[in-house]
């Protein structure tokens, strides 16, 4: 939530070094150096208060260019932009090392802004360890002189605003040498350094260490050079290094700070390990690291089941563009937060800093009076309901008398432009009463913990049991229990929330906020309107993606009431820390699993505890919680289960719907425990589900009907069949990574549920311009809605997909088909075309029969238009624009249909009919210095119904396999007392490109043989991918992480020897 | 020093997708606040306004750089193409197309920046291999694709820009390889620093 300044600061672009050092070193002056300045906007965004005074210091000669020194060495002048230096030929090729660091810091984009001198100056940069291993030394303008010093005593110095940084000196590198570098991050793509360490050897004829040097440093991590290290390898020969004491002098030596993300000791391991294995290769590594003896699984030979790959090449004749691909990659697409108008105000809200607190107090009376600001509005303003919801409605629009989380709305402003709006805020008063902060589901359930909502802070309990458990146990040969953790994961859709709000003039409010249920949008803001539902229009689509995090309410409520009351159309768009900090996020769970099964490896008994945070405020988490304990079992059939699920209120970030929707977190837990079962008892994990699996046409987990497709045991088959591995399992060649190959198997029920009002609608219409509009209010969110209506539509009808001109996500244009999410968009299209779609067609050959004085019967629709049905011919024998044209609008063909999602009559809890099926199987490679995973293999095998949309299809696994992936290795939203400190992209890690599997297919058996039509995959790519990824990093070094994200800490503890212990 | 005018705007002339443009700016008014604000181009994106997202990536003298770290003092005398301005640019209508080819983005938001880092790549590098594609492209965000459609568009776009050689295979566009035996060269030197040099 970044304040705006109302002050610019001055710039001065200082024109000698004496002049630049006056400045930036009078006290009275608010100063400071600037070149690349790319760190300024980072710590203005996390709170650092920017300078008055900026001095621009790249126009001095002095710290311009690169050029070589007399005494073979290098001078750097300290304004040089990285990118320079990695375009520099000297550079390349006498010290490729330096250019090696350089191109792990940061991105491209930055490093062309990034100077040396910012890098190194602020003592924190990536490049400082490789630096110092360079044995760099540095001039610097000091108190009116220029002197020259080693970069190590420069870094040791007190700091001074007027010193400045004019170069760097990097003496020639050593004759002959061994040199080592690694910038450790929390992820692979564009990381913030969790620690570097760099490394310099030089080497005499006979490869005896003349001398080493070995630093460290980068973020949090002090810059260290680490001489006792470096001494210790002096006069010793390559070839006869102790590597493993190398490693633990490092480890002994290095100093490095524990934070949020990572601990001191792994710092100091995994620089150590990396330095090693970058200079001893090999051999160094072995030393390194524990030789487990592995039996590593091979399946059976099994037959393929009959899948085709999802790609371009495999299905060119099916590829298809979707309709909005053009505008996306041009540019041209205007989202709802693009939207201008004139007259247009920007609204901002006001935020709670703290996450448990009484309202005393709230005075806007200064921010109302502040020239420009049009209207500011608080719960005071609410005319009808003050709270919302899609379960129950908690949550208050604005808050009146408490608030319950950081991020909390308790008032808006709307000015004429965004810094009028920001200064109102700052100029709200609100006083708290600080309550008592409840930041963990299990303290939130203790006896005496304050209270976040009124009724207490068991939100819901849910039990289910069958069998009898407690005896089942002595029957069972195996019992496997454990503690599953799952993140905090935040959606990370591109575009944040926001959009724009119109009073019109005759008194109706157009919203146009992205979302994925417009007509329940409507509902909930008319609730706190007090305005009929029909004199509100609600836009959701086009978004910038939701995957869950659009589905509840989000700005439209404080946008709506700011409009009303200024009577001017209102917009916002919220940064992406506001966003962060005040979206909600998946349900983090602890699920405790006890399972068993007898000699023979046949389930035998299974009891789950789910704790889930809830967050302040209820959304969809108790439908989460419901999902998760549907899918208790997996898709496994167990005599014998107790299962209690609880949801806890808390003061921490809000949760709720996120693809998966519960179903993935018990997934990971049940499909590592059948795994690990399989393992004890000796067979292989293909063979353990197989005996387990619950066979088609038999009921569901919950004793529901379900339908009677069912394709996991093909899903079994095409895992089996994967050619994954053969593929190289074990130690790499170069010693660096073990490597391992996991599976595991999803079903994701599709719609709402048997008690949940599920039903879809679509309306099919001719246009006066000739165009077949197809109307669904579903959202577009990136998903391809749009792409799944033209084919549906166009199938059904008879048409080309370019005929039908998709109209989604406009409560005024399309009906309510229910919300997008759950996987049911791909459904309620297809059944809507197929009940709309004979109807429509009829009418289009009737209407063009009375014109072409032709019986229905003999007239086809075709492409573009209609032909005749008597012959082959595509022949049009009228265009649907010469249709449209010649039809007086009233006799426009138009067809509608509404209808039921397909469910089971199960009532006793929320249980799925229809399913859509994976296998996914992954290769990992697990890093023996430092314990972090990479992903070399995805390959996804689905059974989701034929499929509609190749392209979409694809993207939908893909996209949603690495969602997975970020979840499984990097993600995740860390508090501190209620408190997010990952609240941007700088902290929280989303895979990057970087972090994209190497390899990637997808598959899907198209033959569902039912009469339910495709399924969604928008939530089967993210089923599996954890608990395969599990059993990947089980292969390769037998360790089952039971901890997501999974921590390289972990990891490096499973892998390496453990040095002496001091 | 009250010699010396520090000042908080200054008058700024670059050229802004071919035009001329010349404005009176303050010193840390953000290249992507004048962007999308003053000149309504809206294809460039704010998602993250610290510079790990990438998806306010403009052209600047060929350069692809973050427009949310760009400010007022830095843009006298830039250059500046926004994605609305790569059709100018042949690399940029090729990259445009393998893009669309591939459906290589779902919700787009991110697809603008995506499509200015590629076309600054193939600028420099029209034979940028997939390992070269994935560094020019590190700072871009993505969360509905998984970049496995991107790294297909790319690959369409290199074939399509003439640059079908892979790692394996010899090239038969000499002229080309010519023009970017520096950068091949600096891969190696790249990959090089990566392991124990010598």
């Amino acid at each position: 939530m970044s304040e705006h300044r109302s002050i610019s600061p001055h710039l001065l672009r200082a024109r000698s070094l004496q002049q630049a050092a006056d400045l930036a070193g009078d006290p009275g002056r608010d100063a400071r150096f600037i070149a690349g300045a790319t760190a300024l906007q980072l710590e203005c965004s996390r709170g650092a208060a920017p300078p008055a005074c900026l001095v621009d210091v790249t126009a001095l000669a002095d710290l311009a260019g690169i050029a070589e020194t007399e005494g073979g060495g290098i001078r750097i002048g300290a304004a040089s932009r990285l990118a320079e230096l990695e375009r520099n030929a000297v550079l390349l090729r006498r010290w490729p090392l330096l250019i090696g660091t350089i191109a792990a810091i940061a991105a491209p984009g930055v490093r062309e802004l990034a100077t040396i001198g910012g890098n190194v100056a602020t003592g924190t940069g990536c490049l400082i360890p490789t630096l110092l291993a360079l044995s760099a030394t540095v001039e610097v303008f000091d108190k009116g002189v220029a002197v020259s010093l080693p970069l190590r005593d420069y870094l040791g110095l007190r700091p001074d605003r007027g010193r400045l940084l004019m170069a760097v000196v990097l003496p020639p590198m050593p004759a002959r040498h061994r040199v080592a570098h690694r910038k450790i991050g929390l992820r692979w793509g564009f990381t913030p350094s969790v620690i570097g360490a760099a490394g310099v050897l030089a080497l005499d004829a006979d490869d005896r260490i003349g001398d080493a040097w070995f630093a460290v440093g980068g973020g949090t991590t002090a810059p260290q050079l680490l001489d006792r290290a470096g001494a210790i390898l002096r006069g010793q020969y390559v070839e006869t290094v102790d590597w493993l004491a190398l490693r633990e002098a490092l480890v002994d030596e290095i100093e490095a700070p524990s934070d949020r993300h990572r601990s001191a000791s792994y710092r100091k391991m995994a620089a150590a390990n990396a330095l090693v294995a970058e200079l001893g290769g090999a051999a160094a590594i072995e030393a390194l690291c524990k030789a487990p003896a592995i039996k590593r699984f091979m399946p059976a030979a099994v037959a393929r089941p009959a899948e085709i790959e999802v790609s371009r090449p495999a299905l060119s004749d099916r590829w298809r563009l979707r309709p909005d691909i053009k505008d996306k990659v041009l540019g041209r697409l205007r989202y709802l937060t693009d939207h201008r108008q004139p007259d247009m105000l920007v609204a901002r809200i006001v935020r709670a800093d703290i996450p448990h607190a009484r309202i005393v107090s709230i005075d806007v009376s200064a921010a109302e009076a502040l020239p420009g600001v049009a209207a500011v509005v608080a719960a005071s303003d609410i005319k009808g309901l003050n709270g919302y919801g899609i379960v129950l409605q908690d949550q208050p629009a604005l808050c009146a008398d408490k608030v319950r989380c950081v991020g909390d709305p308790v008032a808006a402003v709307a000015a004429v432009d965004d810094a009028t709006a920001a200064q109102a805020v700052a100029l709200i008063r609100v006083e708290y009463e600080a309550l008592a902060v409840v930041d963990d589901p299990e303290a939130a359930l203790a006896p005496g913990a304050p209270a976040v909502h009124a009724a207490g802070n068991l939100q819901r309990e849910l039990r289910f049991a069958r069998g009898s458990v407690d005896e089942a146990w002595n029957r069972c040969a195996h019992v496997i229990e454990d503690v599953y953790i799952t993140p905090r994961q935040l959606h990370g859709f591109m575009e944040t929330e926001g959009g724009y709000v119109v009073p019109e003039a005759d008194g109706s409010l157009t919203v146009g906020v992205g979302g994925q249920h417009g007509a329940r949008d409507r509902l909930q803001l008319s609730r706190i309107l007090a305005m009929p539902q029909e004199r509100i229009r609600v836009i959701t689509s086009l978004t910038g993606g939701g995957f869950g995090g659009k589905d509840e309410l989000t700005v439209q409520a404080p946008l709506a009431l700011l409009a009303l009351k200024a009577g001017k159309p209102v917009r916002i768009h919220l940064d992406r820390a506001e966003s962060v900090v005040t979206g909600r996020k998946r349900n983090p769970m602890r699920i405790r699993m006890r399972t068993g099964c007898d000699a023979a490896g046949r389930l035998v008994a299974q009891e789950v505890d789910l704790l889930v945070d809830c967050g302040a405020y209820a959304s969809l988490s108790p439908s989460v919680l419901e999902t998760a304990l549907e899918h208790a079992c997996g898709p496994y059939e167990i005599a014998n289960v107790r299962t209690r699920g609880r949801l806890a209120y808390t003061n921490n970030s809000i949760c709720g719907a996120f693809r998966g929707f519960g179903a993935n977190q018990m997934s990971y837990a049940v499909e590592c425990q059948v795994a690990r079962l399989a393992d004890r008892v000796g067979i292989g994990p293909i063979e353990m589900r197989r005996i387990n699996m619950r066979k088609p046409g038999t009921p569901g987990y919950l004793g529901q009907e379900v339908a009677p497709t069912d394709r996991l045991f093909e899903m079994l088959d095409a895992a089996g069949a994967s050619d994954l591995w053969g593929k190289p399992r074990g130690p790499s060649d170069d010693r660096r990574t073990v490597v391992g190959v996991g599976m595991a198997l999803s079903h994701q029920g599709n719609g709402l549920g048997s008690v949940v009002p599920d039903s879809g609608a679509a309306e099919l219409a001719l246009s006066s311009a000739g165009r077949i509009e197809a109307a669904y209010g579903l959202d577009e969110m990136g998903q391809g809605v749009v792409a799944i209506i033209q084919a549906a539509v166009a199938a059904a009808v008879g048409c080309d997909r370019d005929d039908i001109e998709p109209v989604v996500g406009d409560t005024a244009r399309a009906p309510d088909s229910g919300s997008t999410s759950a996987s049911r968009g791909t459904y309620v299209v297809w059944k809507g075309a197929s009940l709309a779609g004979a109807d429509f067609n009829r009418q289009l050959r009737e209407a063009a029969g009375k014109l072409l004085r032709r019986p229905a019967e003999e007239l086809r629709v075709a492409h573009g238009g209609i032909s005749d049905a008597r012959t082959n011919s595509d022949d049009l024998l009228i265009s649907f624009r010469d249709l449209a044209a010649r039809l007086a609008p009233d006799s426009l063909p138009r067809a509608a249909c509404s209808f039921e999602f397909p469910k089971t009559d199960y009532r006793a809890g929320n249980a799925r009919f229809i399913f859509a099926f994976a296998a996914t199987l992954v290769r990992v490679a697990v890093d023996r210095a430092t314990g972090q995973v990479r992903v070399l293999d995805l390959d996804q095998h689905t059974a989701a119904g034929p499929v509609l949309d190749p392209a979409g299809y694809l993207g939908q696994m893909e996209g949603g396999g690495v969602q997975g992936l970020g979840f499984t290795l990097s993600e995740d939203i860390l508090l501190e007392q209620g408190r997010i400190v990952t609240d941007n992209f700088d902290s929280y890690m989303m895979p990057a490109i970087g972090d994209a599997p190497e390899r990637a297919r997808v598959f899907a058996l198209e033959d569902l043989d039912d009469a339910f039509g495709p399924r969604g995959v928008g939530e089967l790519g993210i089923g599996s991918v954890t608990p395969a990824i599990a059993a990947a990093i089980a292969d390769a070094i037998g360790y089952w992480p039971t901890v997501t994200p999974i921590s390289p800490e972990a990891l490096l503890a499973a892998v390496s020897k453990l040095g002496p212990t001091p | 020093m009250n010699e010396i005018a520090a000042e908080a705007t200054a008058t700024t002339r670059f050229r802004l997708n071919g035009v001329e443009q010349v404005l009176r700016v303050a010193a840390d008014a953000r290249l992507i606040d004048l962007i999308r604000e003053r000149f309504g181009l809206m294809a460039t994106k704010a998602a993250c306004r610290i510079g790990r997202c990438g998806s306010c990536l403009v052209l600047v003298d060929g350069k692809a750089i973050n427009a949310c770290l760009m400010m007022g003092w830095q843009l006298d005398g830039a250059d500046i193409v926004t994605a609305e301005g790569l059709d100018a640019l042949p690399e940029g209508r090729a990259v445009r197309a393998a893009l669309m080819t591939e459906v290589a983005f779902q919700c787009g938001y991110c697809a603008p920046g995506f499509t200015v880092a590629l076309t600054a790549l193939f600028r420099r590098d029209p034979l940028a291999q997939e390992g070269a594609i994935r560094a020019a492209l590190a700072g871009n965000l993505c969360r509905c694709t998984g970049y496995l459609s991107i790294l297909r568009g790319a690959a369409t776009a290199r074939a399509a820009l003439g640059g079908q050689r892979t790692d394996s295979v010899s090239c038969p566009h000499d002229q080309a390889a010519k023009e970017n035996h520096h950068v091949d060269s600096r891969n190696r030197a790249r990959r090089r620093a990566q392991h124990s040099g010598d």
